[in-house]
């Protein structure tokens, strides 16, 4: 069996599938992104750069690029220290530890669109769950209008998100936790190894590719968000959490296509130098034994 | 057998193909022969019965149109299918589903003649300015509001609406305060309410839209009597600029001093439609700038007493008087000359417009009636306002009147509630609304 091949024909139908429904309109979008496609003109023509020139002077636009990267360097860095730190604990020969494990996973299956409703009942100033025990505890001068005051709001959604998925990183983590061998353990603990070194020269450094895994998909999703601030927030107060997303949405909306698709792009092509290098970095340091 | 799998693959393949086809509810429908459906009859049951599509914003009771179309199949065998659309983004929706060919049988748009800008009207809908008896009984201001170039594309139905102050009786009364004489009073009776410990004003920043009231009601008495019609007429194109108009500025200074007096809610940025309902309807807020669609609400939640007895209505006044009350034409039914069942929706039009109908339909959603001889029970703050009207003390929405839409300006009134920057609020309200007529591709802003 080893070594056998299959006909490359096999692949031609999800090939075409492909083609016709991710790579036709992702070309037909760069295009279009170079348009004046109005929703108001009878025409659509080519108008060069203009998109591009406007989407750099748009104040709006670098508000929502400075959001959408604190959002996504916060949601993978703790997604990832938070995940990795469940799984680590939830590995252990605990008692209740599938039960511990569906309950971290479970907010992941949720649609973000009611964990977004949800925790806005939760962030309600006067009454939401948590300013209630903040008040209770005597904590009361901590308690916020958290989706409301620009201070919080951008905090309140990152948090609501990391909640969502940090099942999801322990899971993956979990998983690449499997993988290493029992006996590297237990004979570096008998080698005198303790927890710390056990983890730091062992454990840590054959999770790579968990890791990548991770890292990658959180930094790509985080860039993506958009339902979970649209519920929230809906990019507000004023603009203080619009992100790439809502922005991209909003011109949409008001028929500005050729505008969005270039805003769109704008974004695969922010996703593409961040993620590729973030890639290539973490690959190198994956290894096996 | 490699040729079998070959096969099996592409089978399946083309099977999930297949799946994604279109699925067009409407597509048995169409077989109707809808020549059969007499445009006048409306007693005579159609041979073959047709589902007509009828698009509405999600922001419109539907109620009273489905109990139109209840008797409207009772009586000719055709159904009505409503399809709500999000609010905000109804026109262009609507548009977009025009563009596509995906054309509804009829559909309720916001009033105005902006709108057949908007969907090229001459290409595109039935005109209905012949129909003599489509008009009969529609009072002519209003079908004047419907008239581009002699031309008239939309069928005006429902009530007139209206914008104003709306208030609590009770907290008035125990305040011992008066509905206002001019601006500086209202600030003298919110202090007034305040010292009693009720919130004197409720704003709904955090959903945006209810705090944009403030300005479209303050308009028309403050900003409508200093820069006139020919004003306006020079914002539509462009000649006069938002950010040279005092009066508006002052609307800000206005909300500004409102803020700063702390005659506002606690966590004015949190307020919500639904919670000024409530703080309105316990007494624990004396007033809110609203439009009429809060009364169906409160009557929800308060009862019939409650907006009969307790709520009132004025204008927002102005620097010298009472100020003049802002009315709105209602939507307006509009047939896409391309619909399927043009003709049975035509025949539908009609039938709402008989007396008997538009009765019906006041007698579901009660409101300012815009048919002669319409027998409808208004509730007291409407009646206040049909009185305004009658006085010549009212006058139609800015929004109604221009073709570019005050674009953002519920963002914009968050951050202006978070910053409380006049002069910034205000010039991002200029270039908001220069920048929407640009992108409307609307003369004199290209």
């Amino acid at each position: 069996m080893k070594g056998r091949k299959y006909p490359l024909y096999f692949a031609f139908p999800a090939l075409a599938v492909f083609l016709l429904f991710f790579i036709t309109p992702t070309v037909i979008g760069f295009y279009y992104s170079f348009t004046d496609w109005n929703i108001n003109a009878d025409t659509i023509s080519f108008n060069g750069l203009d998109n591009y020139r406007a989407l750099f002077q748009e104040p709006r636009l670098l508000t929502a690029f400075k959001n959408t990267l604190i959002f996504a360097a916060a949601v993978t860095v703790f997604q990832n220290v938070l995940g990795l730190g469940l799984a680590l604990i939830l590995n252990e020969a605990l008692k209740a530890k599938n039960f511990l494990r569906m309950i971290f996973f479970m907010p992941y299956v949720i649609s973000p669109i009611v964990i977004g409703y949800i925790f806005r009942a939760i962030y309600h100033p006067s009454n939401g769950i948590i300013n209630h025990v903040l008040n209770s505890v005597g904590l009361g001068f901590m308690a916020q209008d958290w989706l409301n005051n620009p201070k919080f709001a951008l905090f309140s959604i990152i948090m609501t998100d990391l909640w969502r998925v940090t099942g999801f990183s322990m899971v993956v983590y979990l998983a690449g936790l499997q993988f290493i061998s029992k006996d590297l353990i237990e004979s570096s603990s008998i080698d005198g190894a303790h927890y710390w070194q056990r983890f730091r020269f062992i454990v840590f450094p054959l999770l790579a590719a968990s890791l990548t895994v991770n890292v990658l998909l959180a930094m790509i999703n985080s860039m993506k968000i958009f339902e979970m601030v649209m519920v929230l927030t809906d990019g507000g107060p004023g603009y203080t959490t619009e992100v790439f997303f809502t922005y991209i949405r909003n011109m949409f909306s008001t028929g500005q296509f050729g505008y969005a698709t270039a805003v769109n792009l704008m974004l695969f092509v922010l996703v593409t130098i961040i993620g590729v290098p973030v890639l290539m970095g973490l690959k190198k340091r994956e290894m096996e034994y | 057998m490699k040729t079998v799998s070959m096969l099996l693959v592409v089978s399946l393949a083309l099977l999930g193909l297949a799946g994604c086809g279109g699925n067009n509810n409407n597509s048995n429908a169409a077989n109707g022969n809808t020549a059969n459906t007499d445009a006048t009859a409306t007693n005579t049951k159609a041979k073959d019965p047709v589902t007509l599509s009828f698009v509405i914003p999600n922001t419109v009771d539907t109620a009273p149109f489905t109990q139109l179309f209840g008797e409207f199949e009772k009586q000719t065998g055709n159904k009505v299918e409503l399809q709500a659309l999000p609010g905000g983004e109804f026109d262009n929706m609507m548009k977009t589903r025009f563009s596509t060919g995906d054309f509804p049988d009829l559909f309720l748009m916001q009033p105005g003649t902006k709108q057949y800008v908007k969907l090229r009207a001459d290409e595109m809908l039935r005109e209905w300015s012949g129909d003599a008896d489509v008009w009969a009984r529609i009072i002519p201001s209003m079908k004047d509001a419907q008239t581009l170039d002699g031309k008239i594309y939309g069928v005006p139905y429902g009530a007139t609406g209206m914008y104003g102050v709306f208030y609590n009786k009770d907290v008035f009364a125990k305040a011992g305060v008066e509905p206002p004489k001019n601006y500086a009073d209202l600030i003298a009776i919110a202090k007034k309410i305040k010292a009693t410990g009720v919130t004197p004003f409720y704003e709904g920043v955090k959903d945006g839209w209810p705090a944009q009231i403030f300005y479209l009601t303050g308009w028309v008495s403050n900003v409508d009597p200093a820069i006139g019609d020919e004003g306006v007429a020079k914002l539509q194109t462009n000649e006069l600029k938002m950010n040279k108009i005092p009066a508006l500025k002052d609307l800000f200074v206005k909300q500004k001093e409102l803020i700063d007096l702390g005659l506002y809610q606690d966590n004015v940025l949190a307020g919500t439609f639904d919670e000024m309902q409530t703080m309105l309807g316990e007494g624990k807020a004396a007033m809110v700038f609203n439009l009429d669609g809060i009364i169906p609400q409160l009557e929800k939640k308060f009862g019939k007493e409650f907006v009969n007895d307790k709520l009132g209505f004025f204008p927002f006044p102005s620097d010298t008087d009472q100020g003049v009350a802002l009315v709105t034409p209602p939507n307006q039914l509009m047939i896409p000359t391309q619909a399927k069942h043009a003709d049975a929706a035509v025949e539908l039009v009609k039938f709402m417009l008989t007396k008997e109908m538009t009765d019906m339909y006041y007698a579901a959603a009660p409101g300012i009636p815009i048919f002669e001889d319409a027998k409808v029970e208004l509730v007291p703050v409407q009646q206040t306002v049909k009185d305004l009207i009658e006085a010549g003390k009212s006058k139609i929405n800015i929004q109604n009147r221009l073709t570019p839409v005050f674009a953002d300006f519920q963002k914009l009134l968050q951050i202006f509630f978070i910053n409380g920057d006049v002069d910034k609020a205000y010039n991002d309200f200029a270039a908001n609304y220069e920048k929407d007529g640009k992108s409307k591709l609307l003369e004199g802003f290209k």
